[in-house]
C-alpha cells in the first residue's frame, strides 16, 4: 500500500518545514523500518535517532501522529486505523514531528540536556553513604524487588517529557520520568534517604506538586510506567507525613476530604476560605480569592446556598473506616 | 415514559460555582425527553485526590456511587468529564479485580455494607458522560431532528479536558489523541467546528490554588490559540476546567498580558440553545465572560 508520511524537517533555531516522502509498504511495517527507507532510498539528509528496533533502548522517541511514541513500536497499519487523513488524495497520511518540551537539534534529534539534567536533580541512585557496603551486590527480596516494577521499565525515551504540560508552563518541573524514578527509590528498601527524598521531592512545584493530573504521561508511555500514578503514590507519602496547615498543595487535598465528610458534596465557598485562607490564619490568601468571590456575586455564580448529600452521614463513616484503615497498614 | 432513563449524578461543581451547567443539563434533558432521576444521596467523586489520599478511598466512595445507581437499574450520567474519568475507572477497575482480586472487591463491599448505607457494588452497571449519551445511545441523528435553531455562523472549539480523554482504560466513541465527539456535536447543532492544538490538553485548574502563575498561563495559552484559530467561543463538556478558563479568566489575561474575552460554554448550554431553549433558562448570564456575543450571532 502507498502511504504518505509528512516529516517536520527543522534546523535549529529556524522554523520547521514539512517534507512529503511516498513509500509503498506493508500494514505490519514500523514507523521506524519505514524512516529508516526514507532515509536509505529517498532522502540522505533527514536525521532522527534510532538503535535497538525492539522497544528496549528508547533512542527512537517522536511524535507521531502528533502523540509522542517509539517508532519502533508503532506501525503503519496501526496508525492509519486510528488517525485517518489523506488530504482527498486517496493515498493515506501519517505526520512524524520531533518530541515537544525540547529544542530540536536537527529534523526529528531533540536536544535532551534538560531530560538528562532534571533526572539527576531527583538523586537517582540507590543511597549508599553510611551503609557497610556489603561484599557482593544488596540483597532484596522478590517481593521488595515487586514494589519497584513498574517505575523500574522506565527506558528513558522522553515519551512523557514530550507531552507533559506542566513542562510546557514550569520550566522548574523535573518531569514525569524524574518522578517516576523518585518513586521508585522512595520505595526502594536498600536506600536509606527515605524522608531526604520525600522532603526534596514535596518543596514548591519543581517536583511533586508541579504535576497538573494531565494524565498525557500515563497515555503515552510505551513501557506501562504510569508515571502520574507514580506521582499520585509520593503525594500519598507526604500526605501522610504533612498536616494541613503546611501548604496550600498539602490542605488542597485534605480539607477537600474533610468537606466531603461534613457535606458529601464540597461546599466550595468553604473550600475556598480554607484552602486559599488557611482556616483564616492566611490574610494574603484570602485577599488573593477576594476578586475571584466579589466576581462571581455580581455574576450571580457565587453559591450562595450548599445543599448537603442525603447521604453525608453514611459517606462520612464510610471515609473515616477507610482512613482507619489505611491508617492500621500504614502503622 | 421516557425512551433513555439516567441514575444522574450532578457533581460538586455544577451545585456551587458552576450552577448554570445544572440549570442546562435538566434544560436540554427535558427537550431531548431524556428521564434524569438524581442521585439525592451520592458523593463527590474526589475529582482524582481522594487517590492521592489512598487508592481504596477512591475505590470505595466511587463503588457506592456506582451501587446507587446499579440500585436503580440505571445507568450513571456524568455530566464533567473529571467525575466521568474518576468514576469510570474506578468502574473500570473493580471490574477488572471482580476478575483478578476478587477479595478487593469483596472488602469494598463489605465497607458498604457495614457503613455505606446502599447495597454491594455488583459491576453491572455503566458509567457515561452526557456527550456519549448525545453521540452514542440517544443519537445525533435525533438531536439534529430536534434542532430549531441552527448554529450556523456560530464557530465552536471543544475543550475536552484530560480525564474525559485519558483518564479511562477505553472511550466508547473516541480516539484520546484525535476525539472528534464534541466536533461531531458541533456539527450536528450547525455550528462550525474548530481545531486548535489545545483541545485536548489540561486546563491548569489542578494546581490553580497553589500555583496561579502556571496554571493561568495553560489556560491562556489555550484561549489564545482557539481565538487564533477563529473560534467565536469555547465549549466544554467539563466544569472544572470551566472555572479555570471562564471564573478566571480575568486572571489569565493578567498572567499572559493580553486581554481575550472568550466566551466559554458549558456543553449542554450549547445543544439546548439548538433545540430552542430560552438562554435564561441555561444560566447563560452567570458567566464571568459575558456570552452576549454568542448570542448575537444566533
Amino acid at each position: 500500500m502507498k502511504v504518505s508520511f509528512k516529516v517536520y524537517r527543522q534546523q535549529p533555531q529556524e522554523a520547521p518545514r514539512i517534507a512529503t516522502y511516498l513509500l509503498d509498504v506493508e500494514p505490519g511495517n514500523t514507523i521506524l523500518e519505514c524512516l529508516n527507507r526514507i532515509k536509505w532510498e529517498l532522502d540522505g539528509t533527514l536525521a532522527f535517532r534510532k538503535n535497538c528496533r525492539n522497544t528496549i533502548c528508547g533512542s527512537c522517541g517522536m511524535k507521531i501522529n502528533h502523540r509522542s511514541a517509539l517508532a519502533c513500536k508503532e506501525n503503519v497499519g496501526q496508525e492509519i486505523e486510528r488517525f485517518p487523513t489523506d488530504s482527498g488524495t486517496g493515498i493515506p497520511e501519517i505526520t512524524i514531528a520531533p518530541m515537544g518540551n525540547m529544542p530540536v537539534v536537527k529534523d526529528l534529534v531533540v536536544d535532551m540536556t534538560s531530560f538528562w539534567d532534571n533526572l539527576e536533580a531527583v538523586d537517582p541512585y540507590v543511597s549508599t553513604k553510611g551503609r557497610k557496603i556489603p561484599e557482593k551486590e544488596f540483597l532484596q527480596t522478590p517481593e521488595a524487588r515487586s514494589q519497584l516494577e513498574k517505575s523500574g521499565n522506565c527506558i528513558l525515551c522522553g515519551a512523557c517529557y514530550s507531552e507533559c504540560n506542566a513542562r510546557e508552563v514550569n520550566p522548574n518541573f523535573v518531569g514525569p520520568h524524574a518522578l517516576a524514578k523518585a518513586q521508585r527509590l522512595v520505595n526502594d528498601d536498600r536506600d536509606t534517604e527515605t524522608e531526604a527524598r520525600l522532603e526534596k521531592y514535596h518543596e514548591g512545584i519543581q517536583g511533586t506538586w508541579g504535576c497538573t493530573r494531565c494524565y498525557l504521561c500515563n497515555a503515552v508511555c510505551p513501557m506501562g510506567v504510569a508515571p502520574m500514578d507514580r506521582i499520585g503514590e509520593i503525594k500519598q507519602d507526604l500526605l501522610d507525613r504533612k498536616p494541613a496547615h503546611d501548604s496550600r498543595s498539602v490542605r488542597h487535598r485534605k480539607v477537600l476530604i474533610d468537606l466531603v465528610k461534613d457535606g458529601g458534596w464540597i461546599d466550595e465557598r468553604k473550600f475556598g476560605l480554607m484552602v486559599m485562607g488557611d482556616y483564616f490564619r492566611d490574610l494574603r490568601g484570602l485577599l488573593e480569592i477576594a476578586p475571584l468571590g466579589l466576581r462571581m456575586l455580581t455574576r450571580g455564580k457565587f453559591p450562595m446556598f450548599f445543599e448537603p448529600s442525603q447521604g453525608t452521614s453514611e459517606v462520612r463513616s464510610l471515609i473515616e473506616s477507610v482512613q482507619n484503615l489505611d491508617n492500621q497498614s500504614s502503622q | 415514559m421516557s425512551a433513555l432513563s439516567y441514575a444522574y449524578f450532578p457533581g460538586c461543581v455544577a451545585q456551587g460555582a458552576c450552577q448554570e451547567l445544572y440549570l442546562s443539563t435538566a434544560a436540554l434533558a427535558q427537550a431531548l425527553d431524556i428521564e434524569l432521576i438524581e442521585l439525592k444521596k451520592a458523593a463527590c467523586c474526589g475529582s482524582g485526590t481522594y487517590k492521592e489520599d489512598s487508592q481504596l478511598l477512591e475505590d470505595t466512595v466511587n463503588a457506592r456511587n456506582i451501587a446507587l445507581a446499579e440500585s436503580l437499574n440505571l445507568p450513571l450520567l456524568t455530566h464533567c468529564s473529571t467525575c466521568q474519568g474518576v468514576i469510570g475507572h474506578v468502574d473500570e477497575r473493580l471490574k477488572t479485580a471482580q476478575e483478578n482480586d476478587p477479595a478487593y472487591v469483596e472488602q469494598i463491599n463489605t465497607l458498604l455494607k457495614k457503613e455505606g448505607g446502599c447495597s454491594p457494588y455488583q459491576g453491572t452497571g455503566e458509567v457515561t458522560h452526557l456527550l456519549w449519551v448525545l453521540v452514542g445511545k440517544y443519537g445525533l441523528d435525533r438531536v439534529k431532528e430536534k434542532v430549531t435553531r441552527s448554529l450556523s455562523g456560530l464557530k465552536c472549539a471543544a475543550f475536552y479536558g484530560c480525564y474525559l480523554l485519558r483518564a479511562q482504560d477505553t472511550l466508547p466513541h473516541d480516539d484520546p489523541f484525535n476525539p472528534t465527539s464534541m466536533e461531531q456535536v458541533f456539527e450536528t447543532v450547525g455550528a462550525t467546528p474548530i481545531l486548535y492544538p489545545g483541545r485536548t490538553q489540561c486546563c491548569g485548574w489542578p494546581i490553580s490554588s497553589y500555583a496561579p502563575k502556571e496554571s493561568f498561563s495553560l489556560a491562556g495559552k489555550h484561549i489564545q490559540a482557539a481565538i487564533a484559530a477563529g473560534a467565536d467561543c469555547l465549549v466544554t463538556p467539563c466544569p472544572l476546567c470551566h472555572l479555570n478558563l471562564d471564573s478566571r479568566q480575568p486572571e489569565v489575561e493578567k498572567v499572559i498580558g493580553q486581554s481575550l474575552g472568550l466566551p466559554i460554554l458549558h456543553l449542554p448550554q450549547l445543544v439546548a440553545l439548538a433545540l430552542g431553549v430560552e438562554p435564561q433558562k441555561l444560566g447563560l448570564d452567570k458567566h464571568v465572560v459575558s456570552t452576549r456575543s454568542v448570542l448575537a450571532k444566533l
